[in-house]
């Protein structure tokens, strides 16, 4: 009898939350934060000697990477990172600019950066990429000798005007294989990204 | 204003030139207690003087055996050996790096800062009378490099007669010490000889990496001194020393170099009394430093090569006038010369630097000091200095007095700074001097990097680095055998000279130059006790606080902008005002405590010292430039040394020793701590 009773009671409760559940639907997709692991940017050349090599294409939209010539948001070689908007800034084998991506560096975590200042964006310009590279001007530090280490510099979020017009944050983890939480310039592989991303994917939401 | 001041100056060099009214000379009174001439340029008792000042006696470095001039200055409160990585090692005081501290030889400087750091263990203390340290700066005497202070080595006197020593030490790591003085002097003469030789094998910290921590080195010193005494009056003093290092690299994939350093120095010195209160120095000093390196791989093809060549000509004349008991002045005239021949510079480069400075030392009343002082650097290359200076002491009573100073002290740019002209051909970046950028901006844009500075920032000159220096402090002697002394100290320190990257190539490389860009500030507290129980045993202790901070720093962590990552994968987080450490290199606390005891009876002399380091970071570890309390810091650590010294036969000496005794090392972060030491030596005395 007892039993009865409290399983009738769970029922009903049942009932009553996946009503109230029901009653918040909200039109727009949930923003999710992702986590991409060892995007592999290689490039050919460097120390000195020119610096070439097809750059690897990133669509926040699939959370893959692509080889799409227009389909693409930014794109990654070695240290360097483009946007899909704009200009080519004049460096070999580069892809071409199709859509009205731009981005900016925003000061904060992943989380605290919550809405996007849309005039301070850029795009790719001649010799002035959106992202600036260089240790201290864009995302990362060169420790220089003796350690030759690239580290990502703490509280930067790139923030990000995708091809298609939405919007992206993004905090770059590690330059190194695997993100090792002592990485050592000489023994881990570097050129693989991992990052932390957030992507809205509603059309004109500056918030995320 | 400043046209003036030269102008008087200059008429108070005439005047006294003209004015050789003769007097009776009095008889100088020698005084047992310390004296030093470091802090003044006159000859002033430690006890009385109103700034901070220390000496380290010859007993002391015999005592605890030191062999180089870093043994025995990382025993003092305060000071502490860096090494860089040149290789050299530096001394820090009151915070302040090794290039802002002017290390002197008998009152003339040392030259071959090829990084900025003086490398002290050049210096052997074989032939040490005292060393003198003053701290804050003190620029107004000194003019360049006198920003943190001034260590000044005062190299010993013949005694009466023919006499010398001998001294041997060998250690671990196959260390070799020799010494060899020999003095003579007569009544009107003195002449003195010292070599030594100083040689090691080395040691290495970490197996298996294919390097030597340090390589395997010999170097000599050999020194001369000339005293003659025309008459009572007039006195010459000439003296000379050169020094030669070598030292053999082998590196691993068959690589292997060698560096040769060569220094010389000439002092010539002419005293002069005129009279009682008037008397001049003529003094001509030159030294050149000459530094080759190379690296060379198995097939004997050269890897990389530098060299290294200063010279230092500086004439002076110097003179005092004592108008009354009460007051002295001491001013000086001179010129800086100084030339530079390296690699990877554009010019080579010349400065010329005549000065002039004054100081006003007075006792309006028994218990009131006041010093006031200026200089004047009129520079060919970069903005010339004004270095004031005011001290004052008062003695409230027997037992206790205090002190204060406030002195400006700046460091000169140095010809790295103003004339690099050096790109790594590894990496591809480049490093300019500030003189050399305007002219290879356009070269630059054609080349079509991206400039990333306002031009007009290198359009004027560099300034040098300078620094308001404020030192309070007291003394209280309760009782004749016990002795504390405090000093506060705050030093402001503007316009650091850093690079900054002004252009951005195509490919992504950069291009660095010189900038002022800093302001930090190094404040903190110095203690010093010690107590003397009786003849046979004394105790002593040092304790010194430091914060060493950058303004600009301190603000952006106060405004929330700094972030911190746990490792340097992880996702950052926002930082604290109170989450800033400070400065690199720097450790919070520093102290040492020492007991010396003699057996008199048989004539032993024993002493242990101990002295701690805090924590100290040396670079930013979780990626945001700032060494913040979440970075990876060096431990503290405390260092035991032991020393004990018999007199045999009156003239022989035997001493045996263990530094380090807990064998203490830290082979990732800290490379000049070799490990434990064991030595014995023997000094004989004819």
């Amino acid at each position: 009898m007892k039993t009865i009773k409290i399983l009738s009671l769970i029922a009903l409760f049942i009932t009553v939350i996946s009503c109230s559940t029901d009653d918040d639907s909200t039109p727009n997709i949930e923003v999710e934060s992702q986590l991409i692991e060892n995007l592999n940017a290689p490039q050919e050349g460097g120390q000195g000697n020119p610096i070439s090599g097809e750059f690897t294409k990133f669509n926040f939209a699939t959370g893959q990477t692509t080889v799409s010539e227009t389909d693409w948001d930014i794109a990654f070689r070695g240290t360097i990172i483009l946007v899909n908007g704009g200009e080519i800034t004049g460096i070999e084998d580069e892809p071409n600019r199709t859509g009205e991506a731009a981005a900016y560096i925003a000061s904060g975590t992943l989380a605290s950066v919550t809405s996007v200042d849309t005039s301070l964006l850029n795009q790719d310009f001649e010799n002035s990429p959106a992202i600036l590279t260089g240790s201290g001007a864009g995302w990362y530090i060169y420790a220089g000798p003796p350690t030759h280490l690239i580290t990502p510099i703490a509280g930067k979020v790139l923030v990000f005007k995708t091809h298609d017009g939405k919007y992206a944050k993004l905090e770059i983890l590690s330059y190194y294989k695997d993100a090792p939480a002592s990485p050592d310039a000489f023994a881990d592989l570097d050129k693989y990204y991992t990052f932390n991303y957030v992507y809205q994917p509603n059309g004109g939401v500056t918030i995320f | 204003m400043r046209k003036i001041l030269i102008q008087s100056l200059l008429l108070f060099f005439i005047t006294f030139t003209y004015s050789q009214e003769q007097k009776k000379d009095s008889t100088s009174v020698e005084n047992l207690e310390e004296v030093l001439v470091t802090a003044t340029r006159t000859i002033r008792q430690l006890s009385s003087l109103p700034l901070p000042a220390q000496i380290v006696s010859k007993k002391e470095i015999e005592a605890v055996n030191s062999v180089r001039l870093s043994d025995i200055l990382n025993e003092q409160t305060g000071l502490v050996t860096v090494s860089d990585f040149g290789g050299g090692e530096g001394i820090q005081m009151q915070g302040l790096d090794s290039q802002y501290t002017l290390i002197l030889i008998d009152g003339v400087p040392l030259v071959g800062r090829s990084a900025g750091t003086l490398d002290i263990n050049r210096i052997t203390v074989g032939n040490i009378k005292q060393i003198e340290i003053v701290k804050g700066a003190s620029s107004s005497l000194y003019g360049s490099e006198a920003l943190g202070g001034v260590i000044n080595i005062i190299t010993e006197n013949p005694k009466f007669g023919l006499n010398g020593n001998v001294n041997y030490r060998y250690g671990t790591n196959n260390s070799h010490d020799i010494d060899v003085n020999l003095g003579y002097r007569k009544d009107k003469f003195s002449v003195s000889a010292f070599i030594n030789r100083y040689s090691t094998d080395g040691y290495d910290l970490i197996d298996g990496d294919g390097y030597n921590t340090v390589d395997p080195f010999s170097n000599y010193t050999f020194t001369t001194k000339l005293k003659y005494n025309f008459s009572e009056k007039t006195n010459l003093f000439i003296s000379g020393r050169y020094f030669t290092e070598n030292q053999e690299y082998a590196a691993p994939d068959g690589l292997n170099g060698e560096s040769d350093s060569k220094e010389w120095n000439t002092h010539i010195k002419l005293n002069h009394r005129y009279s009682e209160k008037w008397s001049s120095y003529f003094e001509f000093y030159a030294t050149r430093y000459k530094a080759e390196e190379f690296l060379k791989d198995s097939d004997d093809f050269l890897f990389s090569e530098g060299n290294f060549d200063q010279l230092l000509v500086r004439p002076e004349i110097r003179a005092t006038y004592n108008p009354n008991e009460k007051s002295s002045f001491i001013g000086g005239l001179g010129w800086n010369h100084e030339t530079l021949d390296r690699t990877d510079f554009s010019t080579n480069p010349e400065f010329n630097s005549p000065f002039v400075y004054l100081q006003y030392d007075a006792n309006p009343t028994e218990k009131i000091n006041v010093i006031l002082g200026a200089r004047y650097d009129l520079h060919s290359e970069y903005k010339s200095q004004f270095s004031p200076k005011v001290a004052g002491r008062y003695e409230i009573n027997d037992k206790l007095s205090v002190k204060g100073s406030v002195g400006y002290g700046f460091k000169a740019p140095d010809f790295r700074q103003l004339y690099f002209d050096f790109t790594n051909s590894t990496v591809g970046y480049t490093v300019l001097g500030f003189n050399q950028v305007i002219s290879s901006v356009p070269e630059l844009i054609e080349e079509g990097a991206t400039i990333r500075v306002s031009l007009s920032d290198y359009e004027g000159e560099l300034l040098p680095e300078n620094s308001v220096s404020f030192n309070f402090g007291g003394v209280y002697k309760p009782i004749a055998e016990l002795t504390f002394e405090i000093n506060l100290f705050r030093n402001n320190i503007q316009d650091l000279i850093e690079t900054q990257v002004i252009a951005t190539r195509t490919n992504g490389t950069n291009v660095f130059s010189y900038h002022n860009i800093s302001k930090v500030y190094t404040q903190g507290l110095e203690i010093n006790a010690s107590w003397k129980l009786s003849n046979y045993l004394k105790f002593s202790g040092g304790y010194q606080l430091l914060y060493a901070k950058d303004k600009d720093a301190e603000k952006a962590f106060k405004s929330g902008e700094i972030f911190a990552r746990l490792n340097p994968s992880s996702p950052s987080f926002q930082l604290k005002e109170d989450d800033y450490f400070g400065l690199y290199n720097r450790s919070r606390h520093m102290a040492n405590a020492k007991v010396f005891y003699t057996i008199e009876p048989w004539k032993l002399n024993t002493n242990i010292r101990a002295t701690y380091r805090s924590k100290y970071g040396l670079f930013d570890t979780n990626g945001n430039e700032y060494l913040d309390e979440y970075d990876d810091f060096v431990d503290g650590y405390v260092l035991f040394n032991w020393a004990v010294n018999k007199t045999i036969y009156n003239n022989y000496e035997l001493g045996f020793g263990i530094d380090n005794i807990f064998d203490f090392t830290d082979s990732e972060n800290i490379s000049n701590i070799s490990g434990r030491l064991f030595y014995g030596r023997i000094n004989i005395k004819f």
